[in-house]
Formats: structure tokens, sequence, C-alpha cells
């Protein structure tokens, strides 16, 4: 079943809680090869995100998505901040008048969202970055035409076997680049923060 | 570590209160220190946007006033501004004819202007981006992309303010600021290191009798660390590179920038002119303007860099047009 407005509002909500449970997580995992900040800038924007958007109670799919770019990049002025903020703000352009969120959309947006973040981070497949995971998570949902939530779950599986894939990478943009083959064998934070992201809307489409 | 200061913290933030507290032609918005604009915006007139670490004065909010740029969102020392800063920057000083973002080429400065002005889309602002990239020791020719923004940014600053003054359209001085970007190029030589203040010690040497050639303002490493020579030797190994990718003829102008680091004294600066000056008249080009001085510093870090700008008709009244800041005032001609 294709997601309302109503629906997708429950997006933000569960990404706010998740990013908040994994705080302490992801700051012991970005502070092997990084500053420890992901886990702070994570739980800080996504509460934002979900401020901005309980806020605005007649915002439609895309609306939302603006709003929790906007909030994004206000609250979590870090790199992968601003690399979320930008994800959702193409999101926004590219599903500007949607009234339904199904199969279509979601991959639409993961592509729009995938795009942007090479685009801002100037990252290519390969680099070990967030980019590994969410450009196999539109790949996956690219052409699907089954329900939003069958959907998802594989584009959720598609997004472990990424996340696996890039303990083989060596960090080639960040501070994680200093670290160059220190970086090997771990899988990479900002990966891992996509896995989660899909995660969560493939959990709240099985609810609906 | 030997410096004025009350905490290593307050530096940023405690500069900025006495900028504005010195000079009333500035001030700043949304409730930020760190949101730099001019007291006297033009209605009408296209505005030119800035921003970038702080540690280099007057670069990059010493040229905001009357007749250059409008705003300026100050980051820590050597670090970028948040986009958020630079948005706030954005709708002050946007006065319905658009923003041109105008900065250095660094990775989180351009990410964080990228985003700013996908924000200020959202709010019906159009923007246009130029990204100073002068220094010619920071990537070779073919890979100018990757040139990091020194203190040729001031011929830019220069050239986009007299073009938005004219109240030319922003594509115009977009144009115009690109062209101006397209013939600049700056070499640099450090003599000594600099320190961040909530650092507190250098985060490199240079020995004694030692300097380094091509070395960027926050101590990004240079071309070749060298023993100290004679300053004309200094000058042609630093002219040598700079004429190497340009082509100026008998009869064309340039304008040339003398910019100390921050611990070079004036003197000196003058005795690199003199042979800045010499060099350009055995090729019959002609330094139509130049200016001597701080201008992007690195701190207290002793050197100095060489910009020249490669004049065309178009861009030479725009160099010779009257400004004046808190920073730099030119009366013009």
């Amino acid at each position: 079943m294709a997601l309302t407005a109503d629906h997708t509002r429950a997006f933000y909500t569960a990404w706010a809680d998740r990013f908040a449970a994994e705080r302490e997580a992801l700051i012991a995992l970005d502070g092997q090869v990084g500053d420890s900040d992901l886990g702070i800038t994570m739980s800080k924007g996504f509460a934002a995100a979900r401020d901005a958007v309980a806020a605005a109670p007649e915002a439609g799919i895309a609306e939302q998505m603006k709003l929790a770019g906007g909030a994004l990049a206000r609250a979590a002025p870090s790199t992968m901040g601003t690399l979320m903020a930008t994800g959702f703000l193409r999101g926004f352009k590219a599903l500007d008048g949607a009234d339904t969120f199904g199969t279509g959309q979601a991959a639409t947006f993961w592509r729009a969202f995938a795009e942007g973040v090479a685009q801002r981070g100037k990252a290519r497949p390969g680099d070990k970055t967030v980019l590994d995971v969410l450009d196999p998570i539109a790949t996956a949902l690219d052409g699907r035409d089954d329900p939003l939530a069958d959907a998802l779950e594989a584009a959720t599986v598609a997004a472990g076997h990424a996340l696996e894939a890039t303990r083989n990478m060596v960090a080639q943009h960040g501070k994680a680049a200093a670290f160059q083959e220190k970086s090997r064998g771990l899988p990479d934070a900002g990966g891992t923060v996509a896995v989660m992201l899909v995660e969560v809307m493939r959990d709240v489409a099985r609810q609906l | 570590m030997k410096k004025f200061l009350n905490t290593p913290e307050a530096f940023v933030d405690e500069m900025l209160d006495g900028i504005y507290r010195a000079h009333p032609q500035v001030t700043h918005t949304a409730g930020d220190l760190r949101c730099y604009v001019t007291a006297n915006p033009v209605p009408g007139k296209v505005g030119i946007v800035t921003g970038g670490g702080s540690g280099h004065l007057p670069t990059f909010l010493g040229y905001v006033g009357d007749g250059m740029i409008d705003g300026c969102a100050v980051g820590g020392v050597f670090q970028s501004p948040s986009s958020d800063q630079i948005l706030e920057v954005t709708k002050h000083v946007d006065q319905g004819a658009g923003v041109l973002y105008l900065y250095g080429n660094y990775t989180g400065d351009i990410m964080n202007f990228d985003m700013a002005g996908e924000l200020a889309e959202l709010e019906d602002i159009a923007t246009a981006t130029v990204v100073g990239n002068d220094d010619v020791a920071s990537s070779v020719v073919g890979e100018e992309h990757k040139r990091r923004g020194v203190a040729g940014i001031f011929f830019l600053y220069k050239a986009a303010g007299a073009a938005a003054a004219q109240m030319l359209p922003l594509t115009e001085v977009a144009r115009i600021t690109d062209k101006a970007r397209a013939r600049t190029r700056t070499m640099g030589v450090a003599l000594s290191p600099c320190i961040v203040p909530e650092v507190g010690r250098p985060g490199f040497q240079i020995g004694e009798n030692e300097m380094e050639i091509g070395m960027g303002i926050h101590g990004e490493p240079g071309i070749s660390r060298e023993p100290l020579q004679p300053a004309d030797t200094v000058v042609d190994k630093m002219m040598e590179r700079i004429f190497a990718e340009t082509d100026y003829k008998t009869g064309d102008e340039v304008a040339v920038l003398i910019n100390g680091l921050g611990a070079t004294p004036l003197e000196e600066l003058y005795i690199l002119y003199r042979r800045v000056a010499i060099l350009m008249e055995e090729r019959g080009v002609t330094i139509r303007h130049r200016w001597l001085g701080e201008f992007a510093t690195s701190m207290e870090m002793a050197g100095a860099s060489i910009s020249v700008l490669h004049l065309d008709d178009e861009l030479e009244p725009l160099i010779a047009a009257p400004v004046s800041t808190p920073f730099f005032t030119h009366v013009g001609g």
C-alpha cells in the first residue's frame, strides 16, 4: 500500500528515535577513524528534523523532506549533516507535488538522495563513504513494482551487503582519509548511517 | 605562544566585537557575531557574499564595505562557517537582484556555500558562485580546479564589487568576476610558521635559514623547502612560475599585489616589489595598479605572496574604481 503524507510523517519520528538510540554506538564507530562527532550530528540533526516536520501538520510528502533538510542543515553543520540535508532537499525536489509514497516514489527519493550526496560530497563509488551504501539502496529499488514494504526489505538487504563491502575499502575523504590503511577492515561510519535510514523506513512501511 | 588573548576560545568573537565597536560601517545579523554584513546595503544591487575561516585579516571580512562586497560568514580559525550562517548573511544582503558567492577553493567552504545556495533557492534568492583558485603552487596547469584560493581573491572582490556597483545583473557580475579569476595568479613563500590560538604551538617548523616556496595560508605544504636566498632570487623563482603560465605581452597592463603574511615588515615587501617591477619592465609590461601591505595573512606567519592580475579593457576600470571599507580604501584612478 502506498503511504500518504500522514504516514510519511512517522518516518521522521522513527529516524529521530533510532539515531537517539544509536548515538553512543555511532560516536564509538566514528571515533576509530574520525573525530567522534557522527553520533552527535545524527541525533541532533534528526531530532531537529522531527520537530520541524511536527510543527507543520499541513506539510505534504515532499514538503516534509524540505523541512527536514533545512532543519538538518541548521542543526547539524558537519559534513555528514550537510550531506543528509542535501539528500532530503533533493528528495523534495524530485517528489514535489507527490500525493502518495509508494515503491516508485521510494525509488525516486533514494536515487535523488544518492545523487545529491555524490554531487555535494564529490565522492565516487568505492571511496568508502555513505555513497557506497546509498547507491546500492537506490539501485535495489530501481524498476521494482512490488509493495513498498517488500521493496524496502530488498533495499535494506542490499544496504547490509553494501556496508559489509565497505570493510575492504580504504577511506579517501574526510578525516578518515588521514587514516587510510587503518580504515581497512572497518565498516564505513557514514554507510552505517545509511543502513539505519533505510531500515527505519522499512520498519515504518511494514507497520502501516 | 605569545599572543594578546583573553582566552583562545574567545579569539574570534572578541576580534569581531572589537571590529563592530571600531567600525559602524559594518554590523552583524541573525543575532550572530559571525554573520558580518555591511550597514549600508544598496537597494537593487547584486549582493556579494564571501566567507571562510578566521586568521587571515583583512581577508575575508575586511573587504565588506562601500564599493566592494556586502557580507561575510566568519568561521573559527582556519574553519569554514556553517551553511546556516552563510544563508543568514545571504538573506540579509539580498536586495532583490540575487547574490554572488565569492570565496576560496577549500572543500569545507565549497560544501557549505553550495548547501547555503540550495537553501537560498528555497527562499527564492538567486545565487551564482565564483571560487578563487589563484595559488599557482597548489596544483599544476590543467588541474587548476584543485588550486587553493589565496591573496589574489582581493582582485576578484575588487572587480566583483565594482561590477555590482554599476548595477549590472547577477549573470554579468558573475561573468566578470570569473574572468578576473581566470586572469589572476599568486605565488607565496613562507619564512616561519603560524600558531592557531586553540592549539597554542606551531603545527610545523621552518628552520632559521630556510624558506618554503608555495606554502598555503594555513601552512599547507608548498613546492620546495630551500635555504633562504637573496630577495631578488626569491622573487625570480616565484615570478618564473607565474610567467610560465601567463602570456603577458609588451604593452599589456597588470595589477600587482604584494601581500605580507602577518609578520613581515612593509620594508621587505617594497624590496620584493622592486624586483617584480624590474621583471615587468624587462617584459614591457606596465604595472597599472599596485598595492602593498597585509591583505591575506596567516596569523603571525612571516613571508609574502605576489599576486598578478592580467588586466584588459573591461577589468581595468573596475580595478581602478573607488572603494571604502574598514580595512581597505582606494580613492579611484
